[in-house]
């Protein structure tokens, strides 16, 4: 057996071609290093722009000086800043509840049938189909006090007596926005979830249905210990992405009303199309990715894991 | 039975939709709404077909779509390939940083992005849109690309080199056919992705001439009267594409996004 820098080859052989002078190691460098230059032209340079633009007195009417912390000092006691922090926190943790309950019941179901298996979870993935601004669109018709379906249908079974208005009220609002933007991460979360209960062995399904334990026991006792990894990663990425995207609220409510489901998003696009204080948007946006990487750092750690076995 | 009841409710927003799509613009404003139409029609359809640039958007939103797949498998492929068959030192370096970009947020990059194309005086231009759907897809697509290649057996490698071929003629004649499937994966997600991304366009294009369909469905939004039957049509436009993936590859797709997949 020969090894080549790690590479393990049984035989030896004649390397044959362009490269036939090149090392094994060095032909993967050739492939990969303009790829990684790529990456490095599209994130590592936007990224450096973005840092020092954060430190910049950057209002697109003053001549552009260094202005050292004063952006986040101006982030950091901003009334705005703080409802947006709140909107985003709420909407985030509603959004990753309320798809990861839907997720659970429907991977689980999804999970058991044997017939029409295929065309089941096309169905299911639909959402994901459906571009989430498009998703706001929907879900705000389906909201509208006169003419949506959710009001009428609440009113025929007598569950709420007169219309509600959800574009008036920032708290159904929220509801709403939420009800919108999880819908579109349910496909996602169910697959994850669904791929971690294929790898259960069902041999632990037969036994436990032998000692007479019904489908709640096992839910509890077997499907949700022995899938913790997978749940833990639909959720963690659910709860990255609704953090950082704004697209179902932008179509849906356009952060209102009354500021409601005002979201960090939101207050960087403020900044960049209406205020145009590029120093103010930098250190938000700044802002936003450290706290997405402290949230995302367990994921990236939990994945390597994954990939080391 | 809870599956049936449960798709049921998860694919209403879709069916509402189509239903109004199908209604005339009286009839959508209808209060009560009808759950059915009473007159079905196809006048939104033909009137987001012809009366409107939305035939104009669906081609930008395919142009977008097809270059940036087409940009993100070509570079992609040999990095995640080498990254995957030939590690070097350091590899796992660049391996890694490719999974940390996958967690910055593009919201964040919006500005500096945003900054650059201004400094250039690409505002505006189809470009800058494929510039920031490349940046939005690239990092995982590569991730993808490697999982998959990381399956793929050194065995039947090295019986291509035994056999005379070169490393490079190994990747296109023996590993590229034999992920085939993975590679169309990632083509579809990339697709995917770039078609439904809407926050880049909308701030970066003013021009009609440009704007793709997720933007262009802000046509129909007016100041006093929102034309919800054609919005509707306009809607079902922008999703059909993903529904027709999702029914012809839905199992290539899944592959690709379990086995390293986030999607935005």
């Amino acid at each position: 057996m020969e090894i080549i820098n790690g590479f393990r080859f049984k035989h030896s052989y004649p390397v044959r071609g362009l490269f036939m002078r090149v090392s094994n190691s060095k032909f993967g460098m050739m492939l990969s290093l303009p790829g990684a230059f790529v990456l490095f032209l599209w994130v590592v340079v936007p990224l450096g722009i973005l840092v020092v633009t954060s430190f910049l007195r950057y209002d697109n009417i003053h001549p552009v000086v260094f202005g050292g912390l004063k952006n986040y000092e101006y982030v950091f006691n901003h009334r705005i800043f703080w409802l947006s922090f709140k909107n985003t926190v709420i909407f985030c943790a509603g959004v990753t509840s309320l798809s990861l309950v839907v997720s659970l019941v429907l991977a689980h179901s999804l999970s058991r049938i044997n017939r029409f298996a295929s065309i089941f979870r096309s169905l299911s993935m639909f959402p994901w189909a459906v571009p989430m601004v498009v998703s706001g669109f929907m879900w705000a018709q389906m909201f509208n006090p006169s003419f949506g379906v959710i009001n009428d249908f609440l009113l025929r079974t007598g569950i709420i007596s007169k219309p509600m208005d959800i574009f008036g009220n920032p708290a159904l609002a929220m509801i709403g926005v939420i009800f919108a933007d999880a819908w579109t991460r349910i496909p996602f979360m169910t697959i994850i979830i669904l791929a971690g209960l294929e790898s259960i062995d069902p041999s632990l399904y037969e036994a436990a249905r032998v000692d007479g334990a019904d489908s709640i026991q096992i839910f509890r006792r077997i499907s949700l210990p022995l899938n913790k990894k997978a749940i833990m990663t639909g959720v963690i990425i659910t709860t990255i992405f609704s953090f950082r995207t704004i697209d179902t609220i932008f179509s849906m409510t356009f952060g209102g009303p009354a500021k409601g489901t005002y979201t960090f998003g939101f207050y960087i696009l403020d900044n960049i199309y209406r205020f145009f204080n590029f120093g103010v948007a930098g250190a938000m946006s700044i802002i936003l990715l450290i706290l997405l990487l402290i949230i995302g750092s367990v994921f990236i750690y939990q994945t390597l894991r994954i990939e080391e076995r | 039975m809870v599956l049936s009841v449960l798709l049921f409710i998860i694919l209403i927003p879709i069916g509402w939709t189509l239903l109004t799509s199908l209604k005339s613009l009286k009839e959508a404003f209808q209060t009560p709404p009808t759950y059915f139409p009473d007159k079905l029609t196809l006048e939104a359809y033909r009137k987001v077909l012809t009366e409107t640039p939305v035939p104009r958007y669906v081609l930008n939103s395919l142009i977008y779509a097809l270059a940036t797949a087409a940009f993100v498998l070509s570079a992609g492929t040999f990095a995640a390939y080498g990254l995957s068959k030939y590690p070097y030192r350091g590899s796992n370096t660049i391996l890694i940083s490719f999974l940390v970009t996958r967690i910055l947020p593009p919201l964040s990059l919006l500005l500096p992005f945003y900054m650059i194309f201004r400094y250039f005086g690409m505002i505006d231009t189809k470009i800058s849109v494929i510039v920031f759907t490349i940046y939005l897809s690239y990092p995982l697509a590569v991730w993808i690309l490697k999982s998959f290649f990381d399956t793929y057996p050194t065995d039947l490698m090295e019986a291509g080199l035994i056999d005379g071929c070169s490393r490079i003629g190994v990747l296109f004649r023996i590993v590229l056919p034999g992920v085939a499937s993975g590679i169309a994966a990632v083509a579809i997600i990339t697709f995917l992705w770039t078609w439904q991304e809407f926050l880049a366009p909308y701030l970066f294009l003013n021009s009609d001439l440009h704007k793709p369909i997720t933007v262009g469905v802000y046509y129909f939004v007016g100041d006093e009267l929102t034309y919800w039957n054609t919005i509707s049509a306009a809607a079902m436009l922008a999703s059909v594409p993903g529904i027709l993936f999702f029914l012809i590859a839905q199992k290539y797709i899944v592959k690709g996004l379990t086995s390293g997949g986030v999607k935005e």
